[in-house]
Formats: structure tokens, sequence, C-alpha cells
């Protein structure tokens, strides 16, 4: 068992890939939903805890057991339904990280006004990644890659751990092209907790608890982490 | 012999490159609307006739200079004679038609008769020069005989030209011909009427109104009343020309506003088309423009954020009249037809242009017979299709789409980022949206060409807080990361940097130079 937990809420055939791909990471995957047939679906598709409550109800949310650092994700197919819950659950655990999917620009601000911390647009991610295709095809390219499973390239976040050999280095200082990866940028705890780019032109200095986003092949991201101790 | 040699000529003719391009050429000109260059030949033309009667006009009260004479007569006659045979001789095509029924006699071992093809071309080309346009073209040859001064006001003539460069008259004549028989009613109507009436006030009136001394003045009479025009110059002295006046007054009330309306009425019916031809018309001007099909969330999201790119260079097509409707109220472009059939993509200027179809609608089936049309059209089109799963964008590639989009797996792989990886999903939203702070851009080395032969760290990109991520190679295509600084720039590589907004746009202006585009 794991300390957090990830409830998703709504299940269909859709959203399979992000259940399947949840299951992977280092949480305890629920899945929430209020239908017969979702229920028989996740549980068809080899799902172990599946919960089939009415979403409407307060007091059956209540008793779900949900931490404050747990993540909710709204995934309703019916986005009336997915804005409710999402009210509901930010009433009922405030301080719960709730992320949700939208479908127009409207539910995104409903959703935005009901708690939701982050919003996933449907069509608008699809918008930017055409427009991108139009225009930067190399650069969508490689993001592609960055973001599917299967590809060498990733993304990677990397806290630096107590006792690294990056503490008191500054960013200028260090060679990271050594290492085959590329710093994409940090948060610099000493100075903000805002998400800085190494291109911004800022001088910051690497410290322990500072997050680093890099990219490179998954062997050299590992290799670099355990080179800095993570 | 006469005849083996015609054969011959028409086969040179036939085979004759030079021959083919040149009547090509002419076609194009004088027919072809798609054609880039028609519009000058157009304008040129309508000048000419302005000219010419601007001359006309001129002459009547001032003497003219001996220049401006020449000018009507010569140059104007020559190049309108020079238009209307090359009309004649685009017309229809007769070595063509010689080879064709030579080829048939042949295989059907008959005797070849050169006649035939050539009686066929001769009676297209004496029909083509019956047609009212033609005569038109003839007349308008005619001022320059100047024995007859009459023939001056066959200038007038050359005005009726100005129909044949001008596409809205030429619109307007088309929408009245499709209201041929309701107009040719009331025309019949209108003449039966008037021939009735005048006969009629002729009969009552001819021996006691001094104004009418013929049958001519009768009908003239009828028809100045029954238009409501009514000079005064003849009007009726007895009670029963007064009661045959009164009843064509009334029926030419009733058919002018019935002609009002039969023309409305066909305007409104085909406004919509013709504002949907201007726009493909418009459109096709263009050099790369986009293809929209399918008005749904998707392309509303994508117009919203990039229309302002795209300016007039794309068109929605939408099968449900209501989201056309909607597309249009929201201030796109947007036409009501069927993107999957094959006149509809067909009329877009595949060929000239740089051509992206979107096939965004929300059925994957759609979607993917869209593609299917466009790319039969031409394999030119670059086709971005939109698909609900991996299997239908296996399909969706197979069909020839040349990229494929999935809203719902960028969203899942979105929303996988933000549970897992928080900040890196702020980072990426930032590069994927293009928000000024940092931008994920390329630079073409064939448009930025003093950066070829260039070592990354030559191009001093760190100084200007760059980043390189790396490049795509101008020989394979392949993409490297994280190049070595002394890797030096080829033509044809596609440098991918990151950096805030301003860093690329002077990085790019820097080293921008436009070099030859390999194709």
């Amino acid at each position: 068992m794991f300390t957090r937990n990830a409830f998703l809420f709504g299940y269909n055939k859709k959203r399979r890939f992000i259940a399947r791909e949840l299951e992977k990471e280092p949480l305890n995957l629920i899945l929430v939903v209020d239908d017969e047939e979702s229920y028989n679906q996740a549980k068809e598709d080899g799902f172990r805890e599946v919960i089939f409550i009415d979403l409407t109800d307060d007091e059956l949310l209540e008793n779900l057991k949900i931490n404050d650092d747990d993540y909710l994700v709204c995934v309703m197919s019916n986005h009336y339904m997915n804005v409710f819950l999402t009210l509901s659950l930010h009433s009922i655990f405030p301080k719960a990280i709730i992320l949700a999917l939208s479908d127009s620009p409207h539910t995104t601000q409903k959703l935005k006004m009901a708690g939701a911390s982050r919003i996933i647009d449907l069509y608008q991610v699809s918008a930017n990644r055409i427009h991108n295709m139009l225009h930067k095809p190399v650069a969508t390219k490689l993001i592609e890659r960055l973001f599917s499973p299967e590809e060498e390239f990733s993304f990677k976040e990397i806290e630096i751990p107590k006792g690294s050999s990056l503490d008191h280095i500054m960013v200028d200082d260090f060679d990271f092209s050594k290492h085959n990866v590329i710093l994409i940028g940090m948060i610099d705890k000493r100075l903000s907790h805002q998400f800085i780019f190494s291109t911004s032109g800022l001088e910051n200095r690497f410290d322990v608890g500072d997050t680093l986003v890099c990219i490179g092949c998954n062997e050299d991201l590992e290799r670099f982490q355990a080179f800095i101790g993570a | 012999m006469l005849k083996k040699l015609l054969t011959q000529f028409a086969f040179f003719l036939h085979t004759s490159k030079f021959y083919n391009r040149s009547k090509k050429r002419a076609s194009d000109f004088l027919l072809n609307s798609d054609y880039l260059y028609k519009k000058y030949f157009d304008i040129f033309m309508i000048l000419l006739i302005i000219s010419s009667v601007a001359i006309l006009v001129y002459e009547v009260k001032n003497p003219v200079p001996v220049w401006v004479d020449f000018f009507d007569i010569y140059l104007v006659t020559t190049i309108f004679s020079l238009e209307y045979l090359a009309r004649i001789w685009v017309h229809n095509c007769w070595h063509s038609e010689v080879v064709r029924e030579y080829g048939d006699a042949k295989f059907l071992n008959k005797k070849f008769n050169l006649w035939s093809p050539t009686k066929k071309i001769l009676r297209g080309k004496l029909s083509y020069m019956a047609s009212p346009t033609a005569i038109i073209d003839l007349l308008a040859i005619l001022p320059a005989y100047r024995p007859l001064r009459v023939l001056r006001i066959f200038v007038l003539f050359r005005v009726f030209k100005l129909l044949r460069y001008t596409k809205s008259i030429n619109q307007f004549l088309g929408v009245l011909g499709s209201k041929k028989f309701e107009l040719y009613t009331l025309l019949f109507l209108l003449v039966f009427i008037t021939v009735t009436a005048g006969i009629a006030i002729y009969v009552f009136e001819e021996k006691s109104n001094d104004n009418i001394n013929s049958l001519f003045d009768a009908l003239y009479w009828a028809l100045i009343t029954i238009s409501t025009v009514g000079y005064g110059d003849i009007s009726p002295v007895t009670s029963e020309g007064r009661v045959v006046s009164m009843l064509i007054i009334i029926t030419g009330i009733a058919m002018i506003s019935f002609v009002t309306s039969v023309i409305v009425s066909s305007f409104s019916e085909k406004l919509t088309e013709l504002k949907e031809n201007r726009l493909v018309e418009e459109i096709n001007k263009e050099e790369d423009f986009m293809i929209i099909c399918g008005y749904g969330q998707m392309t509303r999201m994508f117009l919203r954020h990039y229309e302002h790119e795209y300016a007039k260079r794309y068109i929605i097509i939408e099968k449900d009249k209501e989201r056309v409707d909607e597309a249009i109220k929201e201030g796109y472009r947007a036409i009501h037809e069927d993107a999957s059939r094959y006149d509809v993509i067909a009329k877009f200027n595949t060929d000239h242009a740089q051509v992206t179809l979107l096939a965004l609608t929300n059925s994957d089936v759609a979607n993917i017979y869209i593609t299917l049309n466009a790319k039969a059209i031409s394999k030119n089109i670059r086709v971005i299709s939109r698909s609900s799963s991996e299997r239908i964008a296996k399909k969706s590639r197979l069909a020839g789409a040349d990229s494929v989009v999935m809203p719902s797996l960028i969203a899942n792989r979105m929303l996988f980022a933000a549970i897992t990886q928080p900040v890196m999903y702020k980072a990426v939203y930032a590069i994927l949206t293009g928000q000024h702070l940092a931008q994920l851009d390329e630079v073409n080395s064939v448009y930025h060409q003093k950066m070829v032969g260039k070592s990354i760290k030559e191009l001093r990109l760190k100084e200007q807080k760059l980043l390189p991520i790396g490049y795509e190679s101008a020989n394979n295509r392949a993409f490297i990361f994280n190049p070595s600084l002394d890797y030096k720039i080829e033509e044809g590589d596609i440098l991918l940097l990151m950096g805030r907004h301003v860093s690329i746009e002077h990085f790019k202006k820097t080293y921008e130079e436009i070099g030859y585009v390999h194709a």
C-alpha cells in the first residue's frame, strides 16, 4: 500500500488509458463510478478497487476516506455532473488537489469556479496541437515523443536530495550536456515556489529541496538522477 | 493528297507541345476563372473598353487628336479582333477531333472521312459565333469602319463586352436565368396585353384622337401606360379609351410587382450560393490555405485561438445547415457543403496552392472518408485527421492522413502528467500553449541561411538566453537531441530552440536569409 491515493471519478473506454497509467504509479488507484455499466466495465478491465455510489450524495462522498494530499480526478462523461462533483468535493475536502477534464471554455470557467486546481480542456489542447503541427512540426514531434510512454525520451522532475553533489552550485557553472540531459527549468525554493525556465536569464543556485525539470533519454535521466544522489 | 496532308497536319498539331501549350494558355486567359493571371487580362480589357467609350463621348463636342483616333481605330480594334479570333480558336479543337475519328476509323477498318470531323468543328465554331456574347464581340469591332459614321454607336457594344470581364454581372444574369420560365411568361403576358390594348385604343381613337395616327402610336402609348411611366404626350380622349387605360394601368402595376418579386425571390434563393462561391474563389487566390471540415467544439476552439493567424486563409465546410449559420454568426468563413463529396473538394485550387485539410468532424468514419476523398483529389493536400482511438488513428494513417490528432489521448496524457509530475506539467503547458515566457520553436536553415556553416557554439545561444534542444538533420530527417557545441549547421537542418518569445524572434531576425528551397 502507498501513502497517497488517486480517486478517479468516472470511468469509460476513453479513460482506460489514464487509469492504466495511474495504476503504474506509486499511488493507490480507486475508481469511483455512479452507474452499473461503468462499474462492470472497470471490473472487466481488471481494476480491483472500484466503488459504485451515488455521487450526488455528500454523505457517501464523505465516507470515501479522502486525505488532504490525495488526488481527485473528475472525468465524468456528463459535464454537468463533473462540475457538480467538483463543487461537492471541493466543499467537503477543501485541501485536496482536484483535477478535472473539460470540453469547452464555459465548462472550464465553471470548473475553475467550482474549485478545480487544474483543468484540462480536451479541445483546447487538441487545437493547440493542430496549430503546432502546422507551424512547428519538429517541436510537436518531440513533444509527442516526450509524452508517449513507449518512447525513450521523457520529461522528468527531480528533487535535489540532501547531500547531493549539486547543492550550492550555480546553475551556470554546471555542465548538463556532459550528462546528455537538458535542464528546462526549476523551482528555486530559496527564491519562490514559482517555476523558472532556464532561459529566463535569472542566476539561480541549486539547493537541497529544489525541483529540476529535465528532458533526455530515460537512461540518461536515470543516470543523472543517480549522479546527483536522488 | 490534300486530305492526307491535312490529316498529317492534324497529327502534327496534336503532338506539338508548343501549339497545345499556347492554346491552353490562351484558353486560360480567356475562359479559366481560376487562372491566376486572368484577372490582369480582364482588367486590361476593361480599361480598353472604358477608354474607347470615353473617346466616343468626348468626340461628340470636341475634336480629338490624331493619335487618339489612331489608338481607338487600330490598337483597340486590333486587340478586340485578336480576342474575337482567339475565342473562336479555343472554342473547340479540330486536331483532336480528327485524330479521334481517324483512330476510330482505323479501329473499325473503315475509310476515314476528313470532312466529318471538320464539319463537326465548323458547326461548333459557327454556333459559338451565333451566340449573343460572340455577336457582341463582333459588333464591338465594327466601329472601326469609319466611312459609316452610324457604326460609331456600336462602340456601346464595347460596354456590353464588359459583361464578359465582370463576374458580378454574369452572376446577376445567371440568377435571372434560373427564373427563365417566370420571366418569359411575364414577357409574353406583357406583349399580349400591350398589343391587345394598343389595337383597342387604335380602333377606338384613331379617328377622334389627333395624337394617334398609326398602330405604332397606339402600341407606344400602351407600353408607356402599362409600364406606369405615362409621358402624357398621348392620352385617351374617348370614354372607351379611358376604360382601356384604367385596365392596363391596373395590370401594369400588378405585373411590375410580380416581376420585382420574381427577381427578389430568385436572388434570396441564390444569395447563399453566390456568397459561398465567392468565398471559394477568394480562397483559391491564396498561395496556401486551410480547409476545415466540420464545425464542432474542436474547430471552434481552434479558430478562437488561432483565427487571427490564418486571417482569410481558411474555410469551414459543414454539412449541417444550423452549424453553418452558427459559424457565420460567430464571424467565421463557412460554407454549407459535404466535404466527403469529390466535387466539393475538387473545386479548390489544389494544384497551385499549398492546401491543408483538417478533418475534425465528430465522426471517425466521416473523417476517414474525408481523408480518402482529399487524397484521391491530390496527394499534395496535407491532411490532419481527428480520431477517437489508436485503432481509428491507424486506419486514418492508412487512408493517407499526414498527421492524426486524438483529443482524448492528448487530454489523458496531460491529465496523467498533471497528477504525476505537476511541476513539469506547468512547464510543458506553458511551452505547449506558446506562452511568451517559454516557447519551443524551430528555425529552418533554409529560411535562415546565415546560420549555415556555423557551429552551435558560434551561434552564441546562451548569450541570447536560448536553449538548443536539438535539430532535425537535413540528411535523413532524424532528430538529434542535445547536439554537441561543435556541430556545424547544414543547409536544410531545422534547429529546435527553447526560450522567451523575444529571444527567439531576435535570433530569427539575425539569421534570416532565404535560400534555395529544395523540392
